[in-house]
């Protein structure tokens, strides 16, 4: 049929099928602002504007908006200028990946043209419609009322970094924080910090403007005429032979041009996980196999004209399977007689494959028995934590072609492009120099892109047709498919002396990899890592089995075991506390790790090359500062207050208030490895090319501040380029915490030999020697107040004399992963009739470090505390009987909205960590760490009922309290 | 799979389409279009209808079928405790696009508003080819088959009435697992109705709250549905007591 619409005030006609989406339509004309998030209109990345109202695009028929004028971004800004509700996201660090921005942008535009002064309340509800996984929603709402004041003729107060007093050892009074702006960043100052230009400022990021604008910078934003659309069988079992398929119907059906399995498709073993070289065992995993282990697993994929066909081919493949008895708890896996699901006689590389152990892992320091032999008390507790999803807004995708060169071409949603070539070569039978994988902008990945995960559908499905091929997993498919979070049953065992010491710690965990191991080793090294680390105890004991069994698979997420070990240790802290009658906090301050205190099991449990023997020593901690600045913002003292405790016009509800204390770490020491490269243009400008994979988080801004920094420009005198394995330098990738860290003492260390190259033409120029020279504000300056402007320097340089392009490549391991610290508290209303809980407020101080951005800090701390508050509180991935995920939609599958989120408070408080670059230490995961023991230990406070499992949905809770 | 569109001028054109079998009526389509079957289908576009809009009428509120969500929010006309319901309903996206007779015709067992609606005593008007007439809401969910070959054209509720509503759900706008709305009228008449207790939302009867048996789901079991039912349903009753005009 034919449509006529008024699109961004031009009449358009045109063409489409009576079922497709107002999405499909819009993205076919062009419209590329317009993204995918689901089929059925939660996530709100295509809302777009029809009659000024905002709409879900998925749910709507192209149809039904014929006739109707509809608004997309691309409307919004006039060539070379911003709208003021663009400038107003860009300038409240509302931006992280940009992929949820533009629709959230004409939210505003919508609310504003009806409502000039909207309060927090109206501007949370226009939000509602649109899902955002990384920022917590505080900075997108602030933007907007930000934005209506700049409509209505105000001019906003400019976002700076607002300083906080110092409490540590401080007994003076200090300024009340109830007029500071809620997006100001707030740090607390260290005077070991010293005076930087562009790092530590809240400069805006790199990308903003193109990400504000909509333009085309996602994988699925261009434009490749003639691509074939790809589409997956998955198993409908959990367990169970594939005895035969036939293709032939499928092959048969006019527009498909390949079908692909383990009947054509070479059977190499790889691991899907991405890390470096050479990848954990087992390889337990092959492109497609002649068994299904998950309801979800691959069985078969086809490549068609359209999507249509594509699915339509699906249905015609016909399997024969052979079911076999499936298990799904971690425990059953373990038991004499479970089914076997790693039976296949290639299998290699687990540690029991016959008994469903991928690994044991064990790690002791200390004489454990003596330890709780001479315990004044030992507290044992069992706990559970449960498996949740990533759910990036943009789901997997990956677009495979022939270059020219008949190379290899796949652009893909990944966070680790360079693990992801590397492990693709043997898969598809070529060598590493005929791939190229090129990382665009991506809309989060969270864990969930560490993983070369449909790179290789796609790659052998170019192979078979020699034509471009794309897939995108629906949201259903990325439930089901993807990667999730480890479950884990957990018994934590705790010594303690009669004054409060740690005398022994001994944690044994079960964790559940599902179908395959694909991280399932590391994941739980730093579960152990992490639960034994935070606290000295002169024994410490760690025992771990990972289990196969029949769930979908999981991988790498946030936290990456730490979330697990956290919740657990944190709980079982308070426990203990409560058990000898201590304070939590003063038991906790007791035994926690200072400056020079060893990461003892660092050289058993650490994953990358630490020589075992002496373990390394913390080096900065800014702990104690952070829990004195968290109490006072959660308002610590009303635990004492029975009529806060218990509100009079609500008799049933109780409030309570939670603390846990977080440690993480900053990269892998000795393998995370990060390389860059920098070179100055004419105009004294420079490009950066890194292979650190900025997924949203704001990385390439502060790689860019890093080098702005060193060689005296501002930020956005540095165009950042990450990443493609063609391009830019090798890097691991975006995880571990290590971005900052790693590639920025690589960025760091480029721009300083740019720098050496730069001052030797200044002093040439200036006459002058080059140890007396500065470099800031775009030029180099002589002692003397003369000065030469860098684009003379590169003008020089590049035309003039002894011509050379000043450039500088470095790469940057480190041996050392010192720890950030955060102190998390929670806020809670619990119905004792119903279980209903509620969370009200959320505030973490962190040490990390110096944060080169206290902004985009900022935004990751508020954005995972929501994201961990899920884990805690309201997601689950939910199976039925026979395996299948009960709720693989978002609803069911519950993430927090705009219109629910409680207030939330990040505090960034410095310390100087000489290791990192200008003193910076990780921010991007610890977030995740703290929400989840915090709540529960809020419930604790207000019930008195401890609960020993997550989420703390409304009948467990109901339960737990009906038990005590 | 939506096979073809129409978008008919008349209620007379409408009600021949609809009483296509194969005719699937859209108020705002974002239910339907986010469950796309197999099977194909003729979507029914009622937007040309002029059937929206909220108005007083002999001491009766009138929502016209294809009023949005977003518009009963936004209403003075409508009360408090069923615009909140409106809101809770489903996020402002779909709000703007989703319709009170589209709510009506897809039944979803959670619905908030449904659940509101029913506690005020909400009445369907119906058309057919050659009648109209209007029918209880709890009859109209009731028996499918009075939705076969008819249009919606209105809901409309009794003014005057007092109403409170109580829910229970994992975060504070997600769909309550059991929710109870109760509503006094201006002549003393009161109702209650539940979601979560049934297959879809119904009245119930405060004195025979132990004869329900509620399906279970991973977010309650039924004994879980029935506590919550009793609990919200004598908070209810209670905010009924004392509380101000719905």
């Amino acid at each position: 049929m034919t449509l006529t619409l008024t699109i961004n005030g031009t009449p358009r006609t045109v063409a489409c099928e009576p079922h497709e989406s107002l999405r499909t339509v819009l993205r076919r004309a062009g419209l590329y602002s317009v993204r995918y998030g689901s089929d059925t209109g939660e996530t709100g990345a295509a809302a777009v504007l029809v009659d000024g109202r905002l709409v879900s695009a998925d749910v709507m028929l192209a149809a039904q908006a014929d006739g109707h004028s509809i608004e997309t971004i691309e409307g919004l800004s006039v060539p070379g200028q911003l709208h003021p509700i663009q400038e107003a996201f860009i300038e409240a660090g509302a931006i992280q990946s940009g992929y949820s921005t533009p629709a959230m942008i004409l939210a505003a535009k919508a609310l504003i043209d009806r409502t000039p002064n909207p309060t927090e309340a109206e501007v949370r509800d226009a939000l509602s419609g649109i899902l955002d996984r990384e920022t917590g929603y505080l900075r997108p709402v602030h933007a907007v009322l930000r934005a209506a004041a700049k409509l209505r003729g105000e001019e906003p107060a400019k976002v700076e970094v607002a300083h906080l007093d110092r409490l540590e050892g401080s007994t003076g009074a200090h300024r009340d924080r109830d007029d500071l702006a809620p997006i100001a960043p707030r740090v607390v100052p260290s005077p070991d910090v010293p005076a930087t230009r562009v790092v530590g400022h809240a400069e805006t990021k790199t990308d903003a403007v193109k990400l504000a604008k909509g333009n085309p910078a996602f994988t699925d934003d261009r434009d490749l005429s003639g691509t074939l659309i790809a589409k997956v069988l998955y198993s409908p079992h959990a367990h169970a032979r594939i005895l035969s398929i036939d293709d032939s119907a499928a092959r048969a059906l006019p527009g498909v041009h390949a079908v692909i399995h383990c009947g054509n498709v070479p059977r190499v073993r790889y691991a899907s996980g991405g890390q470096s070289y050479p990848n954990p065992r087992p390889y337990d995993q092959v492109s497609f196999d002649n068994k299904v282990r998950y309801v979800g697993d691959r069985v078969a994929a086809v490549a068609a004209d359209t999507e249509e066909i594509a699915r339509a081919a699906i249905d015609l493949i016909k399997v024969a399977y052979e079911p076999l008895p499936a298990v799904f708890d971690e425990n059953e896996a373990l038991r004499d007689g479970a089914p076997v699901i790693h039976d296949e006689p290639d299998m290699d590389g687990a540690y029991d494959a016959s008994r469903n152990i991928v690994h044991h892992i064990e790690a002791r320091t200390g004489d454990v028995e003596r330890g709780f032999a001479t315990a004044d008390r030992v507290i044992e507790r069992t706990y559970r934590v449960h498996q949740v999803q990533q759910t990036p807004l943009e789901p997997h995708i990956a677009i495979a072609r022939w270059d020219s060169d008949d190379r290899l071409e796949i652009t893909s949603s990944t966070q680790v492009p360079f693990h992801a070539r590397r492990m693709l070569a043997p898969l598809l039978g070529l060598p590493v120099k005929r791939i190229r994988i090129i990382k665009p902008r991506i809309g989060g990945g969270f864990g969930a892109k560490q993983e070369m995960l449909i790179e290789d559908i796609v790659g052998h499905l170019t192979m078979a047709t020699g034509r471009a091929v794309r897939l995108e997993l629906t949201r259903e498919e990325e439930f089901m498919s993807s990667r999730s979070r480890h479950p884990q049953t957990v018994t934590f065992r705790t010594g303690v002396d009669a004054h409060g010491k740690l005398t022994a710690q001994e944690m044994r965990v079960v964790a559940n990899t599902g179908a395959y191991g694909t991280h399932g080793l590391t994941v739980q090294m730093v579960t152990g890592m992490r639960g034994l680390s935070s606290y000295n105890c002169p024994a410490k004991h760690f025992d771990c089995d990972v289990v196969y069994t029949n769930i979908p698979v999981p991988g790498a997420f946030r936290g990456y075991g730490a979330p697990q070990a956290l919740f657990v240790l944190e709980a079982h802290m308070d426990d203990v506390a409560a058990a000898i009658g201590m304070d939590p906090i003063e038991f906790r301050r007791l035994n926690w790790t200072r400056v020079g205190d060893p990461l003892d099991m660092a050289p058993q449990l650490g994953e990358g090359d630490v020589e075992a023997g002496e373990p390394p020593v913390i080096t900065s901690s800014g702990l104690e500062e952070a829990v004195l600045q968290g109490q006072r913002s959660i308002g610590w003292h009303r635990r004492g207050d029975p009529d806060w405790r218990q509100p009079a016009d609500r008799p049933h509800v109780r409030r309570g208030l939670g603390f846990a204390m977080a440690m993480h770490g900053t990269a892998i020491p000795g393998l995370d490895m990060g390389g860059a490269s920098l070179k100055i243009n004419d105009d004294g400008s420079f490009n950066l090319l890194v292979g650190a994979t900025d997924l949203g988080t704001g990385s390439d801004t502060v790689l860019a501040q890093i080098a702005a920094e060193v060689v005296g420009v501002g930020v956005h005198d540095i165009i950042v380029y990450s990443s493609d394995t063609d391009l830019t330098p090798f890097d691991t990738g975006a995880y571990a915490s290590s971005t900052t860290y790693i590639s920025g003492t690589a960025v760091k260390r480029a721009a300083e030999e740019v720098r050496r190259q730069i001052v030797d033409r200044a002093a040439l120029l200036l006459g002058v020697d080059a140890a007396s020279i500065d470099l800031h504000d775009r030029a180099a300056w002589s002692a003397d107040g003369r000065s030469v402007s860098l684009a003379e320097i590169a003008l020089s340089t590049l035309h003039q004399q002894g011509q050379h392009q000043i450039m500088g490549t470095a790469s940057h391991v480190s041996p050392d992963s010192p720890p950030p610290y955060a102190a998390q508290f929670a806020e809670v209303e619990v119905d004792t009739e119903t279980g209903q809980v509620t969370v009200r407020h959320l505030v973490m101080a962190v040490d990390c470090g110096v944060p080169i951005n206290p902004v985009t800090a900022s935004g990751q701390v508020e954005g995972g505390m929501v994201q961990a508050l899920g884990y805690a509180h309201c997601e689950e991935m939910v199976y039925d009987e026979a395996g299948r995920m009960v709720n693989p939609a978002f609803g069911p599958y519950r993430i927090y909205r705009a219109d629910e989120t409680p207030a939330l408070e990040a505090i960034l408080v410095q310390t100087l960590e000489d290791s990192g670059p200008f003193g910076a230490k990780a921010i991007a995961e610890i977030p995740m760490d703290g929400v989840a023991p915090a709540v529960r230990n809020a419930i604790a406070d207000a019930t008195g009922v401890r609960i020993n499992g997550i989420p703390f949905t409304p009948e467990r809770v109901w339960r737990a309290l009906r038990a005590s | 799979m939506i096979t073809s569109y129409f978008r008919p001028r008349t209620l007379d054109e409408a009600l021949a389409l609809a009483a296509r079998a194969d005719a699937v009526v859209l108020g705002g389509g974002t239910g339907v279009n986010a469950q796309p079957g197999r099977a194909p289908v003729v979507a029914v576009d009622l937007q040309a209808l002029d059937l929206d809009g909220i108005r007083a009428d002999a001491g009766r509120l009138r929502l016209g079928a294809t009023t949005r969500l977003q518009s009963i929010v936004d209403s003075g006309h409508v009360p408090e405790v069923l615009r909140e319901l409106a809101r809770l309903e489903a996020p402002s996206t779909i709000r703007n696009a989703a319709t009170v007779g589209g709510t009506i015709g897809m039944a979803d067992p959670e619905s908030p508003l449904l659940t509101g609606l029913l506690a005020f005593g909400a009445r369907v008007g119906l058309a057919r080819v050659g009648s109209n007439a209007e029918h209880p809401l709890d009859a109209v969910l009731d028996d499918r088959h009075l939705l076969q070959g008819s249009i919606i054209t209105s809901v409309t509720v009794p003014m005057g009435g007092r109403a409170a509503a109580h829910g229970t759900a994992r975060t504070p706008m997600d769909a309550p697992i059991v929710m109870v709305v109760a509503c006094r009228d201006a002549d003393g008449t009161v109702r209650i109705a539940a979601s979560g207790v049934a297959s879809r939302p119904v009245l119930v009867d405060p004195q025979r709250l132990g004869e329900l048996a509620p399906p279970a789901d991973f977010r309650g079991s039924s004994a879980y549905r029935a506590h919550l039912a009793a609990v919200l349903t004598a908070r209810a009753l209670a905010s009924l007591g004392g509380g101000e005009p719905a």
